[in-house]
């Protein structure tokens, strides 16, 4: 039995056994919840086949000449077009939509600018290296969610890390130490041991507590101070003990993080917390892990990166890069563009009412493999093959770590690939000038 | 281990058993009764204890039970700790070591695995609650790690 890679989420377990006659997916083994719904989306009554253009407020069928038409006039005329999305979508297709951007001097963005991309410009600022899966499977001993639902979200997370025994870490489990922070007591609580510490802190006082944490880290001997976020004085002594002690320890950064602050920034706090434990410890180090969702949000940072050297946000003027302090809520804010075109995501549910309503206003161009809100607000939708299943290509793991992934089946009615559909965007409008 | 509290704890081997521990388990299975246990009968301070017990397994006394691990396929979400955390599937299958998925089609001794996105008993006869011996015999790790409670240990 062969073994596939699932882009179930930003996990990619590559371990999946998949049997298939090469038409039909027989048995997905392995896989958790979450990948066994995006095998399903195969034969899901969601799935897009057919390209469909908005005619008199509806959306009908049509051919793949005039639907592709109708997006390159669309993309021709504008003078300002945004592109948003690339979190689902294979790495050669996040190149060919940098490059579809520079054509039409668009505003390109992905999901890790409202996302993790944060965290990751952050990290690189404080110089604080990120760890891999294989590095926490083999010598972690501290696992520590800070606002995240580890078992609920990326559901074999906590199997990979927290479960297995490594080569420095045979025990597994009883080695491993799981502290988890969060103002609701989720899922992830109930895998907690006798000597793992629950910390249940008050909504918003994240900052406070990492400030406590930075003032006391230092400090041998001595106590805690009562009451911070609402912890108890016992439960803070463990955890300073813990972060002192930790040979090896992780820190997954949860969207819980990224609330926005008037004042301060939650995550260069935590970084500066984790710089200075790792300068006071003698024998081990802390490092840092993003928790992102979609399955190749890292992927499009690495490729702009690459590309621009900016991870989000690139705009471009007479087809090269410019610096812009705009950003994608401040783009949609202003109203400053004339068409949009998303690729793989659904920002009319995501984004709040106040910035969807903004964006229903102008023509919106939708490149999915599944319906979803944004569907129904869409001038042209141009269906895709769903990379990992369908199609091959490359994406990047939650720790930066690039996996192919392979294709399975044939997909139906000859549809493109994302990449294969971005470059024939560009061909036409290339030749149209 | 409820049961284990209220025995005399002397391990006095006067029922045939090796230890009060042993006792206890083939008491919640049904296979001996309270009064199989000499001292509780005979010595008078474990009259309490004895009543107790009686309380606690009430009709049930003496019936023999059968082990059975129940898998809630609502609640479960196919994270499959319960593969890699279960020590059967450690011991026959190295894959899930490092929190692999098990090969397919599974060995005759594993106990879970997760298909189509939800766990599933394969065969309970390598149970360590039916094979081990000693402490080995209460585990009930797969229960206590299940981050969404769907599995249970029960006898019935």
């Amino acid at each position: 039995m062969e073994r596939y890679v699932c882009t179930g989420c930003s996990l990619l377990c590559d371990d999946i056994i998949v049997s298939s006659d090469g038409i039909y997916i027989d048995q997905v083994i392995g896989a958790c919840l979450k990948g066994k719904e995006r095998f399903d989306l195969v034969n899901s009554e969601n799935r897009i086949l057919n390209p469909l253009v908005r005619q008199n407020n509806i959306l009908e069928k049509a051919s793949w000449d005039l639907a592709l038409d109708k997006t390159t006039e669309l993309l021709k005329n504008a003078k300002n077009p945004l592109l948003y999305g690339f979190s689902t979508t294979s790495c050669e297709a996040q190149l060919r939509g940098l490059e579809l951007a520079s054509d039409i001097n668009g505003f390109i963005d992905s999901n890790s600018s409202i996302c993790q991309g944060k965290v990751l410009n952050e990290t690189i600022n404080a110089g604080i290296t990120f760890s891999t899966i294989t590095e926490i499977i083999n010598k972690a001993d501290l696992i520590i969610l800070w606002g995240c639902n580890a078992a609920e979200s990326i559901p074999r997370l906590l199997n990979k890390t927290l479960y297995s025994r490594g080569k420095f870490r045979i025990t597994g489990r009883e080695i491993k130490t799981l502290i988890i922070i969060d103002p609701v007591k989720n899922a992830s609580f109930n895998t907690m041991g006798v000597r793992d510490i629950p910390l249940i802190i008050k909504p918003g006082k994240d900052l406070e507590l990492i400030k406590a944490l930075k003032e006391n880290c230092c400090a041998t001997e001595g106590t805690p101070p009562e009451g911070v976020a609402g912890l108890d004085k016992e439960d803070m002594r463990r955890l300073l003990q813990q972060l002192g002690g930790a040979e090896y320890g992780v820190i997954f950064v949860g969207q819980g993080l990224l609330t926005p602050l008037e004042n301060s920034n939650l995550i260069t706090e935590l970084l500066e917390l984790v710089n200075i434990i790792n300068s006071k410890q003698q024998k081990g180090r802390i490092s840092v892990m993003m928790m992102g969702g979609h399955y190749n949000m890292v992927g499009f940072d690495h490729v702009a990166l690459s590309m621009y050297g900016k991870n989000g946000a690139i705009q471009f003027k007479d087809n090269h890069f410019t610096n812009t302090d705009d950003t994608l809520i401040t783009k949609i804010q202003n109203e400053d563009f004339d068409c949009s075109l998303f690729i793989g995501t659904d920002p009319i549910s995501h984004l709040p009412f106040s910035l969807s309503s903004k964006l229903v206003k102008k023509p919106i161009i939708l490149i999915d493999n599944h319906k979803n809100a944004s569907y129904e607000f869409a001038n042209i939708v141009l269906p895709t093959a769903i990379t990992g299943i369908e199609c091959d290509g490359l994406a990047y793991r939650l720790d930066h770590i690039p996996i192919e992934v392979k294709k399975i089946i044939n997909p139906p009615n000859k549809i493109p690939t994302d990449a294969d559909l971005l470059t024939q965007i560009i061909q036409k409008i290339k030749s149209n000038r | 281990m409820e049961l284990y509290k209220f025995l005399p704890k002397t391990n006095c081997k006067r029922c045939g058993k090796p230890s009060c521990m042993a006792f206890a388990l083939d008491l919640l299975k049904g296979k001996v009764k309270v009064d199989d246990c000499p001292p509780l009968v005979e010595e008078k301070k474990y009259s309490s204890n004895r009543e107790t017990l009686k309380e606690m397994l009430g009709a049930e006394e003496g019936i023999e039970k059968e082990l059975h691990i129940e898998v809630d396929e609502e609640l479960c979400d196919g994270c499959g700790i319960c593969v890699t955390i279960c020590p059967v599937n450690a011991r026959y299958c190295y894959s899930t070591l490092s929190g692999k998925a098990p090969d397919f089609p599974p060995d005759k001794h594993q106990l879970f695995q997760v298909k189509a996105g939800k766990c599933e008993l394969l065969n309970l006869e390598h149970c360590r609650r039916l094979e081990a011996e000693g402490r080995e015999r209460e585990c009930r790790v797969c229960e206590t790690y299940c981050p969404r409670e769907a599995i249970k240990i029960v006898y019935i």
